[in-house]
């Protein structure tokens, strides 16, 4: 059985600066998969263009066998790929409610006619939408505040909003950016309990982090960029240890002194 | 579901004192107000449509505004058609061209959107002017006829102010339906999360471009309907039909109410519909009064009468979270 996401000499350039250089992994289904690596490795930069919201300038990825090369992020995200930001977005002025509502209305099949002429068979899919929304408010803890307008929500909460919206339309992979990134230490257990009750339901997650501890916990495999190259690709046992992993998060010299000590 | 129930109630009893007016006094003066607010809330509800729920900045309205006028006005002094085909062909022309210029601008963004808008209407003044041949350049179309429309079993001549007053009025009331029905409705919950968030919007498989098409062209389709019966009341068509002016109260009326509010919006139209008759008095000065109130209500008033409904919603969330330890 092939993978769920095959990702084949993936580039991107930012004017002279290359950005991604042939990044090429793969990502079974149903695991949690770790995208680590230093500041301006190009993490973001490969979320952003396999979720098509950056063209690539080279390379293929298939989800499920299907190629997604080139399309625009919308029907990336109707093929059944989700993802979060890494700046914490919401529709401030829509409840918590419609915020999850509309995240799956474009895949439903009921189109504008039916919308405005609100048939039966919108009026009942709308109500299968507002009541997978509410168990998804309740999985992130949001259930209470399900008529409120999301500008009322905190930043912790807003992570886990945009979480819960990013699963709304049933992807078969979603891409994390940063989930806990400027979360109290509270909210970043609470994250990780959700994520690991989604991934329990099945979905298949990528997860791009700073914190090299969250990924280590959560991730079954971790993918280590540098220079937007991959420099590693295991379990967190192996990458722990790696010494490439550990030049280009400490140094070189650091590196070779931690690498005597531990033998 | 009672509080809708009473609101469609509130909204019925509303159409139907307005429709009353005309047999309840003769005054020509408030049936010209009457139609002043009828044509200015279907430019302005399109307007509250493109810009307030799916956050596109346009001047175009105007445009889409005169095209209607003129090409109705051509197609009953030229080619004798009726004001129904007329105006409903003048409609689907602005439609098109709204659709033109939409689609070949939000390619780019929504920035390149308004300026494109702009320049269309400025355009479209001097087309009127300059193309002689086919708008009869400065002059425009004078003493346009006394234009019939053939009802089922009944023949319509609208040769008094009621007559239009009931047109413009009842075709305002289909115009606001249609644009409830969209707000209303989950497209309208897709255009606010354009407005609000492109990019989560499209994470979520929203297509920002269909939605803002569509909304360009419901908005110009209606609003070139509009223009067609309007030139009508006016019984001439020249180029200040595209004038600024227009655009300017348009706005007003968007920004006092309440961007993305459907009743502010309406409400405002309401009100300031008066608004041009009441400063004819000075023409030159009406430009600058326009942008001082603009200005105030930015400052004293930010997001409308819609905007400061949205607040109290918010704070009233907010209380409760306050006193939980």
């Amino acid at each position: 059985m092939s993978s769920l996401l095959e990702v084949r000499g993936l580039t991107k350039r930012y004017l002279g600066l290359t950005a991604v250089d042939g990044v090429t992994f793969d990502v079974e289904r149903g695991s949690v998969v770790g995208l680590i690596g230093p500041n301006g490795s190009g993490k973001s930069t490969i979320v952003d263009c396999v979720s098509g919201f950056q063209p690539a300038h080279g390379g293929q990825w298939m989800l499920d066998g299907r190629a997604l090369t080139g399309w625009p992020a919308h029907r990336i995200a109707g093929a059944g790929l989700t993802r979060t930001f890494q700046t914490v977005r919401a529709y401030d002025e829509l409840s918590l409610l419609d915020n999850l509502c509309v995240a799956t209305q474009e895949s439903d099949g009921v189109g504008w006619l039916a919308s405005l002429a609100r048939t039966r068979r919108l009026r009942s899919t709308e109500t299968a939408a507002a009541a997978r929304a509410r168990g998804l408010l309740a999985t992130v803890g949001l259930a209470e505040y399900a008529g409120a307008p999301a500008a009322m929500l905190s930043y912790g909460q807003r992570k886990l909003l945009a979480i819960a919206a990013a699963m709304m339309a049933r992807p078969r992979l979603v891409v994390l950016d940063e989930p806990v990134a400027g979360v109290n230490p509270t909210m970043v257990r609470r994250i990780e309990d959700v994520i690991h009750q989604f991934n329990a339901e099945g979905v298949t997650l990528i997860i791009v982090e700073h914190n090299v501890d969250f990924i280590m916990s959560l991730c079954g495999r971790v993918i280590v960029l540098e220079a937007g190259r991959k420099i590693a690709d295991g379990p967190p046992s192996l990458i722990r240890n790696d010494p490439r992993v550990l030049a280009a998060y400490l140094g070189q010299s650091r590196a070779t002194e931690i690498s005597h000590e531990r033998g | 579901m009672t509080r809708g129930w009473l609101g469609a109630l509130g909204a019925l009893l509303g159409v139907a004192v307005l429709f009353a007016i005309p047999r309840l006094t003769g005054n020509e003066y408030l049936l010209a107000l009457g139609i002043s607010f009828a044509t200015f809330s279907v430019l302005s509800g399109g307007l509250n449509l493109v810009y307030g729920y799916t956050g596109l900045l346009s001047f175009a309205q105007v445009g889409f505004f005169g095209i209607g006028g003129y090409t109705a006005a051509l197609l009953v002094t030229e080619r004798a058609w009726s004001l129904w085909a007329g105006a409903v062909a003048g409609g689907v022309l602005a439609a098109l061209v709204g659709l033109v210029i939409g689609y070949s601008s939000l390619r780019l963004s929504r920035h390149s959107f308004a300026i494109v808008s702009l320049s269309f209407a400025l355009l479209c003044m001097i087309v009127a002017r300059d193309w002689v041949s086919l708008t009869r350049g400065a002059m425009g179309i004078p003493g346009l006829p006394v234009p019939g429309l053939d009802l089922p079993g009944w023949r319509w001549r609208l040769s008094r102010p009621a007559d239009f007053y009931y047109l413009l009025l009842g075709f305002a009331v289909m115009a606001q339906a249609l644009f409830y029905v969209v707000v209303s409705s989950r497209l309208g919950r897709a255009m606010r999360a354009i407005k609000l968030n492109e990019p989560l919007a499209q994470s979520h498989g929203i297509d920002p471009l269909r939605y803002k098409l569509l909304a360009i062209a419901l908005s110009a389709w209606l609003a070139g309907i509009a223009g067609g019966f309007f030139v009508f009341y006016l019984t001439i068509v020249d180029p200040s039909i595209f004038d600024f002016y227009y655009t300017e109260t348009m706005l007003i009326m968007v920004i006092i109410g309440g961007p993305g509010s459907f009743w502010g919006v309406l409400g405002s139209s309401a009100v300031l519909a008066a608004l041009p008759d009441l400063l004819r008095f000075t023409t030159d000065l009406r430009m600058v009064l326009y942008g001082a109130v603009l200005i105030a209500a930015m400052l004293i008033f930010p997001g409308g009468v819609g905007g400061w409904l949205d607040r109290r919603r918010l704070r009233r969330w907010r209380r409760p979270s306050l006193t939980t330890p």
